[in-house]
């Protein structure tokens, strides 16, 4: 790993330290922590350089976006939201646009991007929400659900329809017509900042909408959940180490029956099968991160492998490690619960794994 | 795909571009096919087409030139590239 993500993973390590638990409980992230790490660049550290971010590749991105996923689950989800706020900036901003925001997702300001609606999850051309456009002004009216680091953002980038196409319009927090409604009790992720946002004829100039709208809602759709999908995955990874890590020393010190449980098959299965999940999970991830730093022909398909096979995992290696700790990891904001409830979400966020079996088994049928 | 003058004619790009999507869907394509109409292209490959065109045909499609007026088939695709081609700096993107 480069050295410059190995200082940022020390970087957040000691900016989490054990306070991730207590994040949990709490519900809610320290705003210094988020500004810090949004300052050095680190919620979005795949920002080119023109542009004042640190400029890596995917696979180094990743590799710290694990290290912070296996330290806090709703950190990474931040980080998650931040990187494919500036990665939708950076594809369908015009020059101008990228060039007035992208800086500032460096800088200390956060983002959120927001997709879905009550009856548009997985069928995102459900989509109600809808920008027109009148003289020199827009107007953005609709109601967005479960929008992830939202309580937390500056400026939020809303999917809505243009016509019969697709258009992402700019929202600052503060303009007129916005409300952000946290999501009290979600199941994990607890402290990500979720939120339901409403935006009832909110007016903006045209400059904000990004690239003049009007672009085709697939593509713009599958473009900014190529970076989430890739973000989630590498997150996966890091739950699956840090679930790893809490077995293996719990199994190698913890004795009953007069030895380590290690040395107890069915446990030592349970410590196989996690092991097995995280390189399974990372070999996947490492692959999609060449596919996307490549330009690859197949990067829709190696990302969309790799965030339903490191969130199977990841889901199947939190239970796993509460098993392993038995009473010693049942308390809520324990590594190994947080890992348990926040990699169920996993499964959900970013294309369900059923979203994901259609289409890899479409991709695989279309090879006929 | 390129020639020496970095222009590549509309025709090896719309060979390239129905090359393109019958891998992907698995069904013949014409020039005038919707690309994301009924039995187009699935969200999965969206992506994959932009940058399949960027890197192909070096150009940087970013901004404006994502419109769907662009995408809609192979022959407004080939005049995309064909445009960006032309501007010669890789296109209107950052």
């Amino acid at each position: 790993m480069r050295e410059a993500v190995a200082l940022a993973g020390a970087t957040v390590t000691e900016l989490v330290g054990d306070r991730a638990d207590d994040w949990d409980l709490a519900g809610e992230l320290p705003r210094d922590v988020l500004r810090k790490l949004a300052e050095a660049g680190l919620l979005a550290a795949q920002i080119p350089a023109r542009y004042g971010g640190p400029g890596w590749n995917s696979t180094d991105s990743g590799e710290f976006t694990a290290e912070v996923g296996s330290l806090c689950g709703s950190l990474r989800s931040v980080m998650t939201a931040q990187g494919m706020a500036a990665w939708t900036i950076e594809r369908l901003g015009d020059p101008a646009q990228a060039t007035r925001l992208l800086p500032r997702l460096v800088s200390g300001d956060t983002a959120a991007v927001a997709f879905s609606e009550e009856q548009a999850g997985s069928d995102l051309s459900a989509m109600t929400t809808s920008v027109t456009v009148d003289g020199s002004a827009l107007t953005l009216t609709g109601r967005k659900t479960w929008v992830t680091a939202a309580c937390y953002a500056d400026f939020l980038l809303v999917v809505a329809r243009m016509g019969a196409e697709g258009a992402v319009v700019v929202v600052p927090r503060t303009a007129p017509g916005v409300q952000v409604h946290r999501i009290g009790d979600p199941l994990g992720c607890r402290a990500a900042g979720h939120a339901h946002v409403w935006l009832d004829e909110v007016r903006l100039p045209l400059d904000h909408l990004l690239g003049g709208g009007r672009q085709p809602l697939p593509l713009l759709v599958t473009t900014a959940l190529a970076y989430g999908r890739m973000s989630v995955a590498w997150g996966c990874v890091g739950m699956l180490r840090a679930c790893l890590a809490a077995a293996v020393e719990h199994a190698g010190s913890r004795r009953q029956f007069g030895r380590p449980l290690g040395d107890h098959q069915l446990v030592a299965r349970h410590v196989a099968d996690l092991w097995a999940g995280e390189q399974i999970a990372t070999r996947a991830c490492e692959h999609a991160s060449r596919c996307w730093d490549a330009d690859a022909d197949d990067l829709g398909a190696a990302v969309v492998l790799a965030k339903y096979v490191s969130a199977q995992h990841a889901a199947a290696g939190a239970a796993a490690a509460v098993q392993v700790l038995a009473s010693a990891g049942t308390r809520d904001g324990h590594v190994v619960a947080r890992a348990y409830r926040d990699a169920k979400l996993m499964e959900i966020i970013e294309g369900s794994s059923e979203m994901c079996q259609l289409m890899l088994a479409g991709h695989a049928l279309s090879r006929r | 795909m390129t020639t020496s003058s970095d222009r590549t004619a509309p025709d090896a790009v719309q060979t390239d571009l129905v090359q393109f999507l019958t891998r992907r869907t698995g069904k013949d394509w014409t020039a005038d096919d919707d690309v994301f109409g009924s039995g187009g292209l699935s969200s999965l490959h969206a992506m994959e087409l932009v940058v399949h065109l960027e890197r192909t045909f070096g150009v940087s499609i970013r901004g404006g030139d994502l419109q769907k007026e662009n995408f809609r088939t192979v022959q407004r695709m080939s005049e995309l590239v064909e445009r960006l081609q032309t501007a010669g700096d890789g296109g209107t993107g950052a």
